[in-house]
C-alpha cells in the first residue's frame, strides 16, 4: 500500500488513545472536584456501590469514544501536505501544508516499542495545541513522513545539511543532558512546588476529615504537643515532605529526560529523550522566533538553566515549555552558548543594564501604603491589638525585599542582532530575540512616567510579548525606531 | 527575481538617522469620535446605574442596594466620560511610509507602530453606534496572539476605508517579493 492511500491507525493505538483520554477527564474534572472541596461530600454522599457504577460508567464512555474515534480515523499523505479525517460526533477533515509545519514530534510510548508504533504529531503557527496527532503509526512510515515533509520544505536543489560542523551524516551535537545534569533539572524544577502545594492542600483536608474520627491523629497532635520542640518536628516534617518531593520531581525528570541529545542538523535542529516515552521533535530552524533561558530560585543555587525553544503561538495563554515544548532542560551557564547555533547572532546576554531606579522607588512607596492601608483595617476589623505590629515587622521587609529583587532583575542588553531581556524575582527568565522577528512596537507612558521621562517599551513577538518596563524615554524611543526599521527592512516577512 | 533584487536595497543607516516616531505628526481621529466616545462611556456607566437603582424600586427584589452605590454609579459615569472626552481629543493615528501609527490613552499614553510587513489581515467594522455617527474602525492582525491585534477606532468610514486599502496594497507588494525569498532560502510560506 503506498503512503499516499487512506490509512488507519494500528489496533494498538487504541490503548493510547484511552490512556489520552482517561488523562484528559482526570485533568478538566480533578480540580472542578476537589477545587471546590466537594470531593468529600460527593463521595460521602455516594455509596462504594454507587461510585463503583459510576467508575465502570465513566470508563465505559471513554473506551467506547476511544473505539469510535479510532474506527473513523483517516489520514493519507498528498504531494505537500497530510490530510486527516477524524471526529466522534462529527467527521473532521484538516489539510495541513508541509510549508506550514513548524515543530515534528516522534514519540514512542513504551507500549509501543515492542510492535514498532510511534506517535507522530505535527504543530503548525496558528494552531494552539497539536494540530495533527497520529498514535499508532508504524515507525518507518513515521520517519518516511519527517523526512518527506523536511524536503518539502527546503527549496528545491538545496542540500538537507548546510554548514554543518561535525559528523559524516551532517549532524553536529549541540548539547547532551547527564543523569546527573536531568537529577538537579528536577530538583531545581518548580513542579515540585506545584506537588508540595497539592500535597498540602489534600493533607489538610484529609486531617480535617479524620481528625474527628481517628484516634491516631489525636495521639499524633498530643505527641507533637509532648515535645518542647514541637514546631522542630514540625519543621523537621515539612522538610523531609519537600525532599521527598524533591527526589520525586527528579525522578520525573530523569524519566522523562534521559539520554536527551540536541543536535544541529543544518535547516533543523532535532532533540531525543525519554525512558518510557522515548520523544524525538524536530524544529525548522526558520520557525525558530527566539529563545527563553529559566532558572528557578533553586536553580540559582545548583547551577542549573533550562533553555525553551520558543516559536509562533496563536493562544494568549503563556504556554508551558514543560508539557510538549521544546525545552532544553539541565543546562550550566558555561553551556549557555549553544544559544548562538540554535539563534543566528545569539550571544549569551553580557553585561545588563539595568532599568530606572524610579521603578524601585515607585513601587516602594506604593507597596508601603498599600501595606499600611491593608494592615490597618485588617487589625481594626478583627482587633489585632499589638500583632498589627508584629505582622508589619515581618511582612514590611520582605515585600520591600521582593520589590527590590524585582526591580534588580529587570534589564536589557543589546547584542549585534539580538536583544536580550531579563526579568525575575527569586528565579529569572531571559528572553532572547532577533528584533528582525518584531510585530508591532509598543511605547506605553504612565503620568508618573511622562513627569519623570520614563516609559515601557513592549515589543509584540510571534511567540508573545515582551515587555522592558522604566526605560529612559529617550532609550525607549531609540530601541523602538530601530526595531521598527529593523523589522520595515528585513526579508523574510511573516511568520 | 532581477526585479525584486533592483528594488531591494539595503543601505546603511546610523541610529541617530532612523526616522523618529516622536517626530511624525498625528492626524486626530474623526471629529464625530468624541461625543461617540462620551456617550459610549456616559451611557453604560448610567444603565448599570439605573439597574442598580431598579432594585431598589422594584417590590420583592432579592437585595436593595444602598443609594450610595447609584451615586458612585453616576460619579463613575461622569468621570469615564470626562476622561473619554479628553482621550478622543488627543487620540492620534499617522501612516508612515512603512508603517501605522497609533496614539491612544490619558493615564496610560500608548503609542503602537505597527510594521506593514508584519500585518497578516486587515479588516474594517463598525458596530450600530458607531455607523450613526458615521465612524469606522480597522482592526490589524499581526502573529503574537490574538491580544495583540491592533484596533484603530475613530476613524470616519471614507479615511477607514482608504487605510485599509492602503494597507493591502502593502501586504500585497511585500507578499510578491516571497518567491525569490524562496530561492535565496528563506521560504516562510504561512
Amino acid at each position: 500500500m503506498s503512503p499516499e492511500d487512506w490509512q488507519r491507525l494500528a489496533p494498538l493505538a487504541l490503548v493510547f488513545l484511552f490512556f489520552r483520554s482517561l488523562q484528559k477527564f482526570i485533568r478538566e474534572n480533578l480540580f472542578l472536584f476537589v477545587g471546590a472541596g466537594a470531593g468529600f461530600a460527593f463521595l460521602d454522599w455516594l455509596g462504594p456501590r454507587e461510585l463503583v457504577l459510576a467508575g465502570a460508567g465513566v470508563l465505559l464512555v471513554l473506551i467506547g469514544g476511544s473505539v469510535i474515534y479510532f474506527r473513523r480515523f483517516r489520514f493519507r499523505i498528498e504531494d505537500d501536505a497530510v490530510r486527516v479525517r477524524r471526529g466522534v460526533f462529527e467527521k473532521k477533515e484538516l489539510r495541513v501544508r508541509f510549508a506550514r509545519i513548524q515543530n515534528i514530534q516522534i514519540g514512542q510510548p513504551f507500549y509501543f516499542r515492542p510492535f514498532g508504533l510511534v506517535r507522530f504529531s505535527l504543530e503548525t503557527p496558528g494552531a494552539s495545541e497539536k494540530e495533527v496527532e497520529l498514535p499508532g503509526i508504524r515507525r518507518e512510515l513515521a520517519e518516511w513522513m519527517r523526512d518527506r515533509i523536511a524536503e518539502r520544505q527546503r527549496p528545491d536543489g538545496a542540500q538537507a545539511p548546510v554548514e554543518v560542523a561535525t559528523g559524516d551524516a551532517g549532524v553536529a551535537e549541540l548539547y547532551h543532558a547527564t543523569t546527573g545534569r536531568l537529577l538537579l533539572h528536577g530538583m531545581a524544577s518548580n513542579q515540585v512546588w506545584v506537588l508540595a502545594g497539592v500535597v498540602a492542600y489534600l493533607a489538610s483536608q484529609l486531617m480535617h476529615r479524620f481528625s474527628e474520627q481517628l484516634d491516631e491523629a489525636e495521639m499524633l497532635v498530643a505527641g507533637l504537643e509532648r515535645f518542647d520542640n514541637g514546631w522542630l518536628v514540625l519543621l523537621g516534617g515539612v522538610t523531609a515532605l519537600l525532599a521527598i518531593l524533591m527526589v520525586l520531581s527528579a525522578v520525573i525528570s530523569v524519566l522523562r529526560y534521559h539520554g536527551f541529545r540536541l543536535e544541529d542538523a543544518g535547516d533543523r535542529f532535532v532533540a531525543r529523550h525519554g525512558l518510557l516515552d522515548e520523544q524525538e521533535q524536530t524544529v525548522r530552524r526558520e520557525k525558530v522566533t527566539g529563545l527563553m533561558f529559566r532558572q528557578s530560585a533553586v536553580g540559582r543555587l545548583l547551577d542549573c538553566w533550562s533553555l525553551a525553544v520558543r516559536q509562533t503561538r496563536s493562544s494568549d495563554v503563556e504556554e508551558q515549555a514543560e508539557r510538549g515544548g521544546f525545552l532544553v532542560p539541565g543546562m550550566a551557564r558555561r553551556q549557555m552558548g549553544i544559544a548562538s547555533r540554535l539563534l543566528e547572532g545569539a550571544q549569551p546576554p553580557g553585561d545588563i543594564q539595568p532599568i530606572s531606579a524610579r521603578f524601585r522607588r515607585l513601587y516602594w512607596q506604593r507597596g508601603f501604603i498599600l501595606l499600611l492601608v491593608v494592615l490597618s483595617v485588617v487589625s481594626f476589623t478583627w482587633y489585632w491589638g499589638h500583632w498589627t505590629a508584629v505582622v508589619s515587622a515581618v511582612t514590611m521587609p520582605v515585600v520591600l525585599l521582593a520589590l527590590h529583587l524585582r526591580y534588580r532583575h529587570w534589564g536589557w542588553s543589546r547584542g549585534d542582532e539580538v536583544l536580550w531581556v531579563r526579568q525575575g524575582l527569586l528565579g529569572q527568565r531571559i528572553d532572547g530575540f532577533r528584533l528582525d522577528r518584531v510585530q508591532q512596537v509598543r511605547i506605553v507612558q504612565s503620568i508618573y512616567q511622562r513627569r519623570h521621562g520614563l516609559a515601557n517599551l513592549q515589543l509584540v513577538l510571534p511567540q508573545g510579548s515582551v515587555t522592558i518596563p522604566f526605560l529612559p524615554l529617550d532609550a525607549a524611543a531609540d530601541l523602538a525606531n530601530e526595531a521598527a526599521y529593523i523589522a520595515e527592512t528585513a526579508l523574510d516577512h511573516r511568520v | 527575481m532581477i526585479d525584486s533584487a533592483a528594488r531591494f536595497s539595503n543601505r546603511q543607516v546610523a541610529p541617530g538617522d532612523l526616522p523618529d516616531f516622536r517626530r511624525v505628526e498625528l492626524q486626530h481621529v474623526a471629529r464625530a469620535f468624541v461625543p461617540y466616545a462620551v456617550l459610549v462611556q456616559v451611557l453604560f456607566w448610567l444603565i448599570l446605574a439605573l439597574a442598580v437603582a431598579g432594585f431598589r424600586v422594584v417590590p420583592f427584589s432579592p437585595f436593595a442596594p444602598d443609594w450610595w452605590v447609584v451615586a458612585v454609579l453616576v460619579l463613575a459615569a461622569t468621570w469615564f466620560g470626562g476622561m473619554a472626552w479628553l482621550d478622543a481629543r488627543r487620540r492620534g493615528w499617522a501612516l508612515r511610509e512603512h508603517d501605522l501609527i497609533y496614539r491612544h490613552g490619558i493615564i496610560w499614553r500608548r503609542t503602537v507602530i505597527v510594521p506593514f510587513a508584519r500585518i497578516q489581515h486587515v479588516e474594517t467594522s463598525s458596530g450600530p453606534l458607531e455607523r450613526a455617527f458615521g465612524l469606522m474602525r480597522v482592526k490589524c492582525f499581526t502573529a503574537g496572539g490574538a491580544m495583540s491585534d491592533l484596533s484603530v477606532v475613530g476613524l470616519d468610514g471614507e479615511s477607514a476605508r482608504k487605510v485599509r486599502q492602503h494597507l493591502l496594497e502593502q501586504i500585497r507588494d511585500a507578499g510578491e517579493v516571497g518567491p525569490d525569498r524562496g530561492e535565496a532560502g528563506e521560504i516562510d510560506e504561512s
